[in-house]
């Protein structure tokens, strides 16, 4: 059974040559890769491709996988290593451009509050460093020793980043909803996809 | 207790407000602190940003991955069991191709694995070294491979036509790559890099597959550049089965009249040449 294999074991297998094992652990972390990268990037198609050049790459340098480690944890950092690779083939306006785009396309719109979308503009607002920060700590499911272990830092720095970030955040939502004209309320449009 | 205290606290509060450690000290402080209480209201509100699905596509493309590499790899096996050594030299030509920027690093890593695992083993056959820079070849023509396989599938026009250059240097006719670049001549968004796909494998002009997959691409939809382009390769070719194709082709009502004319001088071609 497969799919009951933890995901250490499976990669330990990939490690060894059977790439198959691949298939299980894209069928587990596609779809939060996937919402990593769009909650980082604000874009689909950008993040589409990342996350297969995730897994092209965990092929590549499945040999660099030290056994018994988090495989999360190495995943991760590829993940992050990959969209550095990326910023850095990319043309600096696109990325703001690019980072302006809303990405969120909820299944039911009805649902949608002002306040999400408000909140979704915030987090696009700051810097990429910042935003990775909560959405590693936040959506990932990563715990603090986790994301120290990826960034190379002591654990209560990333409780520190974590609490600027989300002042940060704060500060970003709080000029929002003061800039906001009042009758923008009735829109809810504008929190449509790219 | 003023906030700067707190930025190891409430952190560690918003990962388990459970925990007695310190959950007291936190929630009096977010008391008198509206603040960090407006932190703590937004840590919790951004889990109500929806989460996206990916397209079915994603998992299309995994797969084609997968499968190059698997077959990439059972090649590699079948090269070592028949022991066949290859002649070393001409190996390192790859490494001054301009294009092989992307990949180049994973490349290099492989080697140096390679390089590592052959220093480390003792030397017992003469034949030895010349095999291990077979199957070195070969795990690196298995990168490209992949290369060219992973570019043909990305969002960007620019990337694909990178990669359809980057399949120019893969010479032997990969069914993998082959079935790609038949794939992006007839359905690809961009018209470069459809044009880009049949230059590449024109280069494989003996393989049956590959003329066939021309012939068919041969169709109304196709912009009219690339038609013209379709009817030249297949008269280099001597293709003279498509001679029907043409000609059916050129019944489309609305052609392009260039097409149209192209269409005509290609059956001429093809059935007095
Ligand atoms: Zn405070």
């Amino acid at each position: 059974m497969t799919n009951t294999l933890a995901d250490e074991e499976l990669m330990f297998h990939v490690r060894n040559g059977t790439g198959e094992m691949l298939g299980v652990l894209f069928s587990r972390y596609q779809s939060p890769l996937f919402n990593f990268y769009c909650k980082l990037t604000g874009n689909r198609a950008l993040s589409e491709d990342l996350v297969q050049d995730v897994f092209f790459r965990i092929l590549k340098y499945r040999q660099t996988y030290k056994p018994g480690t988090s495989f999360k944890t190495w995943m991760y950092q590829i993940a992050r290593n990959a969209r550095v690779d990326n910023m850095r083939k990319q043309r600096p306006q696109v990325e703001i451009e690019d980072s302006l785009l809303p990405v969120v396309m909820p299944a039911d719109r009805a649902q949608q509050t002002q306040e999400t979308a408000l909140l979704h503009k915030a987090l696009m607002m700051l810097p990429e460093e910042k935003r990775e920060i909560l959405v590693l700590s936040r959506f990932q499911e990563l715990k603090y020793e986790e994301i120290a272990k990826m960034l190379g830092c002591q654990p209560n720095a990333v409780k520190v980043k974590v609490f600027r970030a989300l002042k940060d955040l704060r500060e970003a939502y709080q000029q929002l909803e003061a800039s906001r004209p009042p009758r923008d309320n009735a829109r809810g449009n504008d929190y449509d996809v790219q | 207790m003023t906030c700067n205290e707190f930025e190891e606290l409430l952190p560690d509060y918003l990962q388990d407000p459970t925990d007695p450690r310190f959950r007291a000290t936190v929630e009096k402080h977010m008391a008198d602190c509206a603040e960090c209480r407006e932190s703590y209201a937004l840590w919790s509100k951004l889990v109500t940003l929806p989460d996206v699905e990916p397209s079915p596509s994603m998992r299309a493309r995994f797969d084609a991955m997968l499968n190059a590499y698997e077959e990439g790899r059972w090649e590699h096996d079948k090269l070592k069991e028949q022991r066949r050594v290859a002649a070393p030299s001409g190996f390192f030509d790859w490494f001054r191709m301009p294009a092989m920027q992307f990949g180049l690093a994973a490349a290099m890593l492989f080697v140096g694995i390679l390089v590592g695992r052959s220093m480390m083993a003792p030397k017992a056959e003469p034949n030895a070294e010349a095999e291990q820079i077979a199957a070195m070849r070969q795990e690196l023509s298995t990168t490209k491979q992949l290369v060219v396989l992973s570019m043909l599938q990305q969002q960007s026009a620019s990337s694909r036509l990178q990669g359809v250059s980057y399949s120019m240097d893969v010479k032997q006719a990969d069914p993998e790559i082959v079935s790609a670049l038949l794939h992006t001549l007839r359905y690809d968004t961009s018209v470069d890099v459809r044009l880009a796909a049949l230059d590449s494998l024109r280069r494989y002009n003996d393989e049956p597959k590959v003329r066939k997959g021309i012939v068919d691409a041969l169709q109304s939809k196709q912009s009219p550049m690339v038609q013209i382009a379709l009817i030249d390769t297949l008269v280099d070719m001597h293709e003279r089965d498509a001679v029907d194709q043409i000609k059916k082709f050129q019944e489309t009502p609305d052609l392009n009249p260039t097409v149209k004319q192209r269409a005509e001088w290609g059956i001429n071609k093809l059935t007095r040449g």
